[in-house]
């Protein structure tokens, strides 16, 4: 038990500091939140006000500008830790370290991404419009960063390359996105195994002053527990094989 | 160690797979004293590169290699390009899984792979920490390690240094020392020297006859083998199999192949 902590503080470590050594990571994860914010807002505010919108055309588009830069982001974060490090993550399970540990102290580098990634999008959301409860907004951006930090995870470990994995994780975060805020009613079922939409919802209410919905809760929560085990299971059987597609 | 399935004899070797009465007492007893010193071995094994995709061709790279691997012994693996030799390599060590074939090993590994993979933006002292942690060492004996190869291999005045920032030959000696950190029992070096200067080059084999009178074996797997007197055997990898060429020399590769 001691030793897997050790290991995987020194495997954290690693990860940190190698992510943490390319300044253009950094830069990204505080610029590009505000521009992403800033240009969904304006642009959304450009529409007239629709049937099915629940607020303000512009404050709408600036939720879900949050909510894209809050979960794109990890999600990158995720699919690079897997696919960039491949190579040299596989000598070092020949060399004994557990794939788990690998796979959590990862996860670990995403979480704290995707808690930077809340404070500065919440900030910048902020100044838009007024956060009724900014704690539980902050925590359920966090959360839907870890999310699809997970998603980049996964897709990184079945797919052999950046560029594919890239494409297929911008491709599912705008439509996850659209989907999610509210704009089109859909009651296609598949709608709701995307990974936004339930904390979609419970943000809008933490931006709203509302009371957060128990069963929402509830669903997002395990959604998150069964994608951390699937994500979780595919790292494990197949990030060393190259990828399914390799 | 994935794919690298232990079966230890009670006297350290590799256990006896043979099935009873298919050898004489005599054969047997000179058999057993063989497999004693045995280290590694690979029987059968065949690997066959297809893509999960149907429209994807599938490529034979090896069928039924064999080698044993004895304490002591400094062991050359040529072959053509393309021939498979970086495939065995994987399999031998666990990273890659035989489609057939079994591979054993009863002693601890070291793996030099042909690329550096190492990770680009850790320091050397980090990089040693991360594999010594892996090896399952403790602070001190990675210390000791870390300074003792830094100095045998003369990268010491680079320790703080990333490893993307390194020259491709220090890239190549760190790549090389974390497969030797944790005093590995056989020792599986792809195209290790590729790179090094002509002194490196020294060290390096200076390095290997040390390793040889510990009782530490080495196999060297490349593509063009100098100096066939370093080796105490050498094989030729050609159409998926493994031939022991020692007395007569390389066909497949051609006189470039050994010299």
């Amino acid at each position: 038990m001691m030793s897997t902590a050790v290991r995987l503080r020194v495997g954290l470590s690693a990860t940190l500091r190698e992510f943490l050594r390319e300044p253009l990571n950094v830069a990204l994860l505080v610029v590009l939140p505000p521009v992403v914010i800033t240009s969904y807002g304006s642009m959304m505010g450009a529409f007239p006000r629709l049937h099915s919108m629940d607020a303000a055309p512009g404050t709408l588009g600036a939720l879900n500008g949050t909510l894209f830069v809050a979960t794109f982001l990890p999600g990158v974060i995720g699919l690079f830790q897997v696919i960039s490090a491949r190579s040299a993550d596989e000598r070092l399970a020949v060399c004994g370290f557990q794939r788990p540990v690998m796979f959590t102290s990862r996860l670990l580098a995403v979480v704290a991404a995707s808690v930077l990634t809340a404070a500065v999008s919440l900030a910048v959301l902020a100044t838009r419009t007024d956060v009724a409860d900014p704690a539980v907004g902050f925590t359920l951006l966090a959360f839907v960063g870890v999310l699809y930090g997970l998603v980049g995870m996964l897709v990184g470990a079945v797919l052999p390359r950046e560029l594919e994995g890239s494409l297929v994780l911008i491709f599912l975060a705008d439509v996850d996105e659209l989907m999610s805020s509210g704009l089109f009613r859909t009651d296609s079922v598949l709608v709701e195994l995307l990974p936004m939409h339930y904390p979609h919802e419970l943000f809008q209410s933490a931006v709203g002053g509302e009371t957060l919905a128990t069963g929402t809760v509830v669903a997002s929560l395990g959604y998150a527990a069964a994608l951390f085990a699937l994500a979780l299971g595919v790292y494990t059987l197949v990030a060393g094989e190259g990828g399914v597609l390799g | 160690m994935p794919n690298i399935r232990p079966e230890v004899a009670a006297d350290g070797g590799i256990a006896d797979e043979r099935p009873d009465g298919t050898s004489r007492p005599e054969e047997t007893a000179r058999n057993d004293e063989a497999d004693s010193d045995v280290v590694l071995r690979a029987t059968g094994v065949g690997k066959a590169y297809g893509s999960r995709l149907p429209v994807g061709r599938t490529v034979e790279v090896l069928n039924g290699a064999d080698i044993e691997v004895r304490a002591g012994e400094v062991v050359g693996i040529v072959g053509a390009n393309g021939s498979g030799k970086s495939t065995l390599m994987k399999i031998l060590v666990g990273a890659l899984e035989a489609d057939a074939g079994t591979v054993e090993s009863s002693g601890r590994v070291g793996w030099c792979p042909q690329e550096e993979l190492l990770y680009d933006r850790l320091t050397i002292r980090e990089t040693f920490r991360l594999f010594g942690e892996a090896y399952g060492m403790d602070r001190e004996a990675v210390a000791d390690a870390r300074d003792r190869l830094a100095d045998q291999l003369g990268f010491e005045d680079f320790l703080g240094y990333r490893v993307d920032h390194l020259s491709g030959g220090n890239r190549q000696k760190v790549n090389l020392a974390v497969a030797l950190m944790h005093d590995p029992d056989v020792l599986l070096l792809d195209e290790p020297y590729t790179g090094f200067d002509w002194d490196t080059y020294l060290s390096f084999w200076e390095l290997t006859e040390e390793l040889k009178k510990r009782g530490t074996s080495v196999a060297i797997i490349s593509h063009l083998i100098n100096e066939r007197e370093r080796f105490d055997r050498i094989f030729e990898l050609a159409d998926g199999t493994l031939e022991d060429v020692t007395e007569e020399g390389s066909t497949q590769a051609g006189d470039a192949g050994v010299r």
